[in-house]
């Protein structure tokens, strides 16, 4: 990642936190939560290059971390993104065609958001946290999913757009 | 030159991730200045949530009730302008209203059980990342709120403090799937636990292997040391199935808990039991009956002719 683009990613990324912390997480969804941040962060990765996409996962683990509500050890949500980054950039990215239709970005944005909390519940079950009952893990994890296909049309857009603004004049 | 550059982000994702286990390694070993970082946020987010519960609490009901705006003619807006302002206000009016019995609700029940307590407004929720259930209240240390103090609302325990700042505190939910606590059966001493599940019912597993427990039983906070985290006497829930395994050592059972933790406005965090244990004082009365109208009627005479 070129140095001139991080202080843009670093602020993409942290509004989004504080717009999921402040406003997301008081809406009572059907089923289950909606993780803006998470949708939002997969169809941003997608996008990226391999180099630049790991230290965009690392951040925006980073920043996950400082969620105060979370019980988790910090850096777990660092380690996800940070996996679920190279994964995206290098493998599934080179199985796609070069330009990403909507709904390519759409079944990325579910499915890797759906793989990032199993991952999460397994590293957390790993190092000892309690991770509830299967029904409760199913529930959250289908609801994040229901609501993070519905709402594509708004992030995904925003993604995309908001990808094209940080890079630099030769990357583009 | 490819395989330069995917060796080149194959060690920088290895490195990231030797960080990552780095930080978890450093968190687990008790660094302090990591879980202060996470302190440090929730100081910075508090008045950013406290501001968005205001606006968004009336503003979003205001949406769901405003169904159609007018036409474009001048009196329609001024109508309409005055209209909305009207709506808002009296939306406004009913969430302040709710708040308030909230409020009447749960000092009614720190006033039966003499507990002293403080109020505070719910400003935020747990979000899906963290896999756990949790309330961001408005209030902190400054108001006296410490870790393991025991919440309620009016009709019944919401949770336990998990964290404070000077200004906010995280409480940990009944429904959390780590949360536990010893329970005992209203008007018995039978004793139990009662584990979250992340949804409105609970598990119930009795200690003992002559405890007796029927459905429609009332289930009560049994009390820790020193009051933390949890004060005796609150009303946890009411036992709705109890499981007949042969062979089981000891009794289990679901529960329905009596507060709906979705819709949270007002709650209290308990300082301290000034009675001490209560007893059985705070179990929800049953509902009365409405009164049956009986007429008895009885058949007069004819008159004979």
């Amino acid at each position: 990642m070129e140095i001139n683009r991080l202080p843009k990613v670093l602020l993409i990324f942290l509004t989004l936190f504080l717009i999921q912390e402040t406003l997301i997480n008081q809406i009572n969804f059907l089923v289950a939560g909606f993780s803006l941040y998470l949708a939002f962060f997969m169809a941003w990765v997608i996008q990226d290059q391999r180099n630049s996409a790991v230290v965009t996962g690392f951040i925006a683990g980073l920043i996950l971390d400082l969620s105060p509500t979370l019980d988790a050890p910090f850096g777990l949500w660092t380690l996800v993104l940070t996996s679920m980054s190279y994964l995206l950039s290098s493998n599934v990215r080179a199985a796609l065609d070069a330009e990403l239709s909507p709904l390519v970005m759409l079944s990325v944005a579910v499915l890797a958001s759906s793989f990032a909390l199993a991952l999460f519940l397994l590293f957390g079950a790993i190092l000892g946290q309690e991770v509830g009952s299967a029904s409760y893990l199913f529930r959250s994890i289908s609801g994040n999913a229901l609501w993070s296909a519905l709402l594509s049309p708004l992030y995904i857009p925003l993604a995309m757009k908001l990808y094209k603004v940080t890079l630099t004049a030769r990357q583009r | 030159m490819a395989t330069r550059g995917s060796n080149r982000s194959r060690l920088l994702w290895v490195s990231l991730l030797v960080t990552s286990l780095f930080i978890i390694t450093l968190d687990l070993r008790g660094v302090s200045l990591l879980s202060s970082l996470r302190s440090g946020t929730q100081s910075v987010l508090a008045p950013v949530e406290r501001l968005a519960t205001r606006v968004f609490s009336p503003v979003g009901d205001f949406f769901s009730e405003v169904g159609n705006l007018g036409r474009s003619s001048e009196k329609i807006d001024k109508l309409e302008e005055e209209n909305q302002e009207l709506k808002s206000q009296v939306i406004f009016n009913e969430n302040t209203l709710a708040q308030l019995e909230s409020l009447k609700g749960v000092l009614d029940l720190a006033g039966k059980a003499r507990y002293k307590t403080v109020s505070a407004r719910v400003i935020s929720k747990g979000g899906t990342g963290t896999f756990s259930e949790t309330i961001v209240l408005d209030i902190g240390s400054d108001s006296g709120v410490r870790r393991d103090m025991t919440v309620i609302a009016a009709s019944g325990l919401v949770g336990v403090v998990k964290s404070t700042t000077a200004s906010s505190s995280i409480v940990l939910l009944m429904n959390d799937p780590s949360f536990r606590i010893g329970v005992r059966v209203a008007g018995k001493q039978d004793m139990g636990i009662l584990l979250g599940q992340g949804d409105k019912n609970y598990s119930l597993q009795m200690l003992s292997a002559t405890s007796a427990i029927s459905v429609g039983d009332v289930l009560l906070a049994r009390g820790s040391s020193g009051d933390k985290p949890f004060v005796p006497g609150v009303p946890v829930g009411r036992v709705s199935y109890v499981e007949n395994t042969v062979g089981q050592l000891t009794k289990e059972g679901r529960v329905n808990g009596f507060v709906d933790l979705n819709s949270l406005s007002v709650v209290s965090v308990v300082l301290s039991a000034v009675a001490g244990d209560p007893g059985d004082a705070l179990v929800p009365q049953a509902p009365r009956p409405a009164p049956t109208v009986t007429v008895f009627v009885t058949p007069s005479p004819t008159p004979k002719e």
